[in-house]
């Protein structure tokens, strides 16, 4: 692993924005809904461009590990304070920060316990930001819990359906993630012998057994895997999704997920790479089986939410396929897809939010005729239902493709399995838009307004993301090229 | 020649005692005892931080101030301190009771104190039964409630039960030609610890602390004790007397060496019964006091995970751990007797519309509750991440399986906490809570330690390796 030390510590920058809007929003008094509001705006506009930048100046061809930052925090139990930016983490920090900015504007209109609603909001998406850059595994794992526990309180307190149950459910379910991905941590730290948790020292100087490799990355495969939604940890997933109110909604299904996938590759491929290749084919196996099960179970769902979760399901088994071909296209597609599925999940649920908002009816089935009623806001939810099923020219159509063709080489069987899948859950989300969009109009519906600039303008930059990567991916793929050739190539 | 300034603090808190007494024979005067007992707490608290420096033995080798004593004794005396600041509102206690309370409150301490000092067993005895016999007292004192004689009945029963075992174990040991002072107990039990005999008689030993810290088999007091008794006497054992728990435990413990391993498997199974037994009870309390009880239980279990790594790790992440209990466990305690109208026990969901009504309280409860469950970043995920460094240098990986999976049990029933605070509304007919401005203060202190500790532990890492030294050389 290299490291290119950074001119300006930008990184840090990030969480330190954060954590100033985080303090101006908790020392605002709650009545000034409105300044609360726009402090957050601030802020995630304010992180949204310095990720855009970070994006945008990492230095491809240079590849490895930029921005680095590096501070020694506790020497007497190893812990050093270090960030960095690779091809991985890179387009995974520019999801987080449109996600982020989107997430605080479609909440524009919110109104109940606004301040806390926003500190919790912020306080998560910190822990996200520095989970991505993260490269020591005590601070990996902190931000990573941190971006968790804000979850209960924002399901229970803002959340729809079933709240109760669907917040206690997701958090179990997390926490026992972490509950093995620290002992896997302490496990590798204390057979390392070196006594440290710095990544880059442990990559590059730790020299793991075999048996240790294959413990250690079996732990953080099923821990991070239940964040990402691994059959058959997913349970929590559809149930936490339709609970949530739509910008948790958003950040959970878009981001957090993707934390998930993030872990299993940045702490277990990077550290277990034997161990990676051991449980590579039970990688692929629940992958498919969760790429089929996503597929199947959405058929039966008549709430748009839970379509969509299911749907989740799905599409992070291609991330998941993707990551367990260990080859070079594979990983490429698999961090993609993060990446598209995150933007694209985002708008999904964001639209789907909108119609929720004015209608308080989510069964597809007494909707109907929306794009006579709502015509933009129909729009952007037939982009994102597009897009979710990989229509060509749009960001997830990419990142399929290379999984899928790294998926052939690698497993056929899966390959064919998953295919069909995909497609079976096409032909189904179709049916939704045309259920939902199209037919004859429920005079209930009439009269409702269509989406105003101000709540259209988030849906209106998710939509061109997907848009600009899906013209132009080779900016997204060389990016991560530049570190899964390094990755790859690391491989015993 | 004695050098009695070493023995300065403890002399102040008998002499505190003594001021008790003095003014128990007085009119009773609420207001007058709170702010004497304020008074000497902040003057003990001051006595023992300056003292941290001194190293000395006195009696005969029998008492040994060293770093390990000092620190802890500044835990204890701010314990101490902590617990009499949430005196103000002491109704759980009848009024010409309050300097009585007072009296036993300096009384244990003096007896934690001494407890972290003494290197001979005989000592340690007589230390552990000062404090617990002044904790009996406690208990019984809570106004008008039959139920305080009781359980402070059952706990002198069990209490009496782990102190005869304990004696028993080191007549067993001395019976073997072993000394009664730590310090040659160290040179010959790590190589005898096979023989029956010693076993036995350590394992027996250890019961007594076993009983102060509430572990399995000697915690079934705790869920009736921390009920019954008034709030502040709660907070204290929950606190300040399983501080001195630890630090003794720690010192014997020391003495075992490597321990070896029908030691270390009953350890094991002290530790994962105590865990998985007070999480498993707690999620059925509705009682808050009650749930805290089998929470304690639980992180008696933790802490025996430090004790038996029997490395130098283990022994700083015992001390840490001390720490972090008295923090997370004031905040909750704090949190009962502002929210409790005239020191009646609370339920879970009396927490309702906390959020509203103190908003401080009820961030510093989250953060307590999170530091409680191990959540970073806190001072309790810091003390568990020591913990478990411990026993996974030890190769013990199951065994921090195992706790963490008890800490995802755990977490079921402080986020059901959680949500009354934040979540649920309060019936009309409750009445508000008023929360005087020094206890957001104190509020915000306890907030700050909970972070700062899980945020940046170096300080607090570096100082307890520094008493590990003390405590192996």
């Amino acid at each position: 692993m290299q490291l290119h030390s950074a001119q300006f510590p930008v990184l840090s920058l990030i969480l330190l924005v954060c954590l100033a809007g985080l303090a101006a929003v908790v020392l605002l008094p709650a009545e000034k809904k409105q300044a609360v509001k726009y402090v957050s705006a601030v802020c995630s506009a304010v992180t949204l461009g310095l990720s855009v930048y970070v994006f945008v100046a990492y230095d491809r061809a240079l590849g490895g590990m930029q921005f680095v930052e590096h501070l020694q925090w506790a020497p007497s139990l190893g812990i050093s304070y270090i960030n960095g930016v690779d091809g991985f983490a890179a387009p995974l920090l520019l999801l987080t920060g449109i996600v982020f900015f989107t997430g605080v504007l479609t909440m524009w209109e919110h109104d109940l316990r606004v301040k806390e609603f926003f500190a919790m909001f912020i306080l998560l998406v910190t822990g996200v930001f520095g989970m991505f850059m993260a490269l020591d595994l005590f601070f990996l794992f902190v931000w990573y819990d941190v971006s968790l526990f804000p979850m209960y309180l924002l399901i229970v307190i803002w959340g729809s359906t079933n709240r109760e149950y669907g917040a206690m459910k997701l958090t179990l379910f997390l926490l026992a993630g972490s509950a093995l991905i620290l002992p896997g941590i302490v496990y590798l730290v204390a057979e390392s012998g070196m006594g440290t948790f710095s990544l880059p020292a442990l990559v590059n100087q730790a020299d793991f057994s075999p048996f240790v490799q294959k413990l250690a990355f079996f732990l953080f495969y099923v821990g991070f895997g239940i964040l990402a939604g691994v059959w058959p940890f997913h349970t929590w997933s559809p149930a936490g999704h339709v609970a949530a109110p739509t910008a948790v909604s958003m950040l959970h299904a878009g981001v957090l997920m993707k934390i998930g996938a993030f872990g299993i590759l940045r702490v277990g491929m990077f550290l277990c790479p034997e161990g990676w290749a051991f449980w590579a084919p039970v990688m692929a196996l629940l992958a498919t089986i969760g790429i089929l099960y996503g597929a199947l179970a959405g058929l039966r769902q008549t709430d748009l939410k839970f379509v969509i979760g299911y749907s989740s399901v799905s599409h992070m088994g291609v991330v998941g396929l993707g990551l367990a071909t260990m080859t070079v296209d594979g990983v490429n597609g698999a961090v993609f897809q993060m990446f598209a599925h995150g933007v694209m999940t985002a708008l999904f649920f964001s639209a789907v939010g909108y119609i929720y908002d004015k209608t308080h009816e989510r069964e597809f089935a007494n909707l109907g005729g929306l794009s006579h009623v709502m015509p933009v806001a129909g729009g952007y939810f037939i982009l994102a239902a597009l897009t979710g099923i990989g229509v060509p020219c749009l960001a997830s159509f990419w990142a399929e493709l290379l999984v899928l063709l790294a998926a052939f080489d690698a497993y056929p069987v899966y390959g064919v399995v998953a295919v069909t899948a995909l497609a079976i859950n096409a032909l189904f989300i179709l049916r939704v838009v045309e259920k939902t969009c199209f037919g004859p109009v429920n005079p209930k519906w009439e009269h409702l307004p269509d989406v105003s600039f101000g709540l259209g303008l988030p849906r209106l930059v998710l939509a061109g993301v997907i848009v600009i990567f899906g013209i132009m991916p080779f900016l997204m793929y060389e990016t991560i090229q530049s570190a899964s050739m390094l990755l790859i190539s690391g491989l015993p | 020649m004695t050098n009695w300034t070493l023995f300065a603090p403890e002399l102040f808190m008998l002499a505190a005692a003594g001021l008790f007494f003095a003014l128990s024979l007085a009119r009773p005067q609420p207001a007058r005892d709170f702010a004497a007992a304020m008074v000497v707490a902040a003057i003990g608290l001051s006595l023992t931080v300056w003292a941290v420096g001194a190293e000395g033995v006195l009696f005969a080798g029998t008492y040994r101030v060293d770093l390990f004593s000092q620190v802890f004794k500044v835990l204890i005396s701010a314990g101490f301190f902590l617990v009499i600041c949430l005196c103000g509102d002491l109704s759980g206690v009848a009024d010409k009771r309050h300097s009585e309370f007072y009296l036993l409150l300096a009384v244990c301490t003096l007896a934690l104190m001494l407890l972290t000092s003494c290197v001979h067993l005989l000592a340690i005895y007589l230390a552990l039964e000062l404090s617990s016999y002044s904790l009996y007292i406690l208990v019984c004192l809570r106004r008008g409630r039959e139920k305080g004689l009781e359980s402070g009945l059952k706990y002198f029963i069990i209490g009496a039960c782990a102190s005869a075992l304990m004696l028993f174990g080191f007549a067993l040991l001395y019976g073997t030609g072993m000394s009664l002072h730590l310090a040659d107990l160290a040179r010959e039990l790590p190589g005898r610890l096979h023989e029956p005999v010693v076993l036995i008689g350590f394992v027996l030993g250890l019961s007594g602390f076993l009983f102060k810290i509430a572990a399995f088999p000697f915690h079934f007091w705790a869920p009736e004790v921390y009920e019954a008794a008034p709030h502040q006497a709660g907070a204290y054992i929950a606190t300040v007397s399983k501080a001195g728990g630890i630090a003794v435990l720690l010192r014997i413990t020391a003495a075992a060496g490597a321990g070896g391993d029908q030691l270390v498997g009953f350890l094991m199974v002290v530790s994962v019964a105590s865990m998985t037994l007070g999480n498993l009870a707690a999620i059925a309390q509705q009682d808050l006091k009650r749930l805290l009880a089998f929470s304690s239980v639980a992180h008696a279990g933790y802490v025996m995970v430090a004790i038996l790594s029997f490395n130098a790790m283990g022994l700083s992440s015992g001390v840490f751990y001390a720490m972090s209990l008295l923090v997370m466990k004031l905040t909750c305690f704090m949190i009962v007797i502002q929210v409790s109208a005239g020191g009646n026990n609370i339920r879970i969901n009396d927490l309702a519309g906390l959020h509203r009504q103190a908003p401080v309280l009820a961030a510093a409860l989250m953060l307590a509750l999170f530091s409680l469950a191990g959540i970073p970043p806190t001072i309790g995920f810091t003390a568990k991440l020591l913990v478990f460094t411990a026993a996974a240098e030890n190769g013990y990986l199951w065994l921090v399986i195992v706790a963490m999976a008890n800490v995802v049990i755990s977490l079921y029933y402080y986020l059901r906490v959680l949500k009354a605070a934040y979540f649920l509304e309060p019936e009309d007919s409750a009445s508000p809570v008023r929360v005087p401005a020094p206890m957001n203060f104190l509020a915000l202190v306890l907030i700050f330690f909970t972070v700062a500790a899980g945020i940046y532990p170096q300080p607090f890492i570096a100082a307890a390796r520094a008493l590990t030294h003390a405590l192996i050389g």
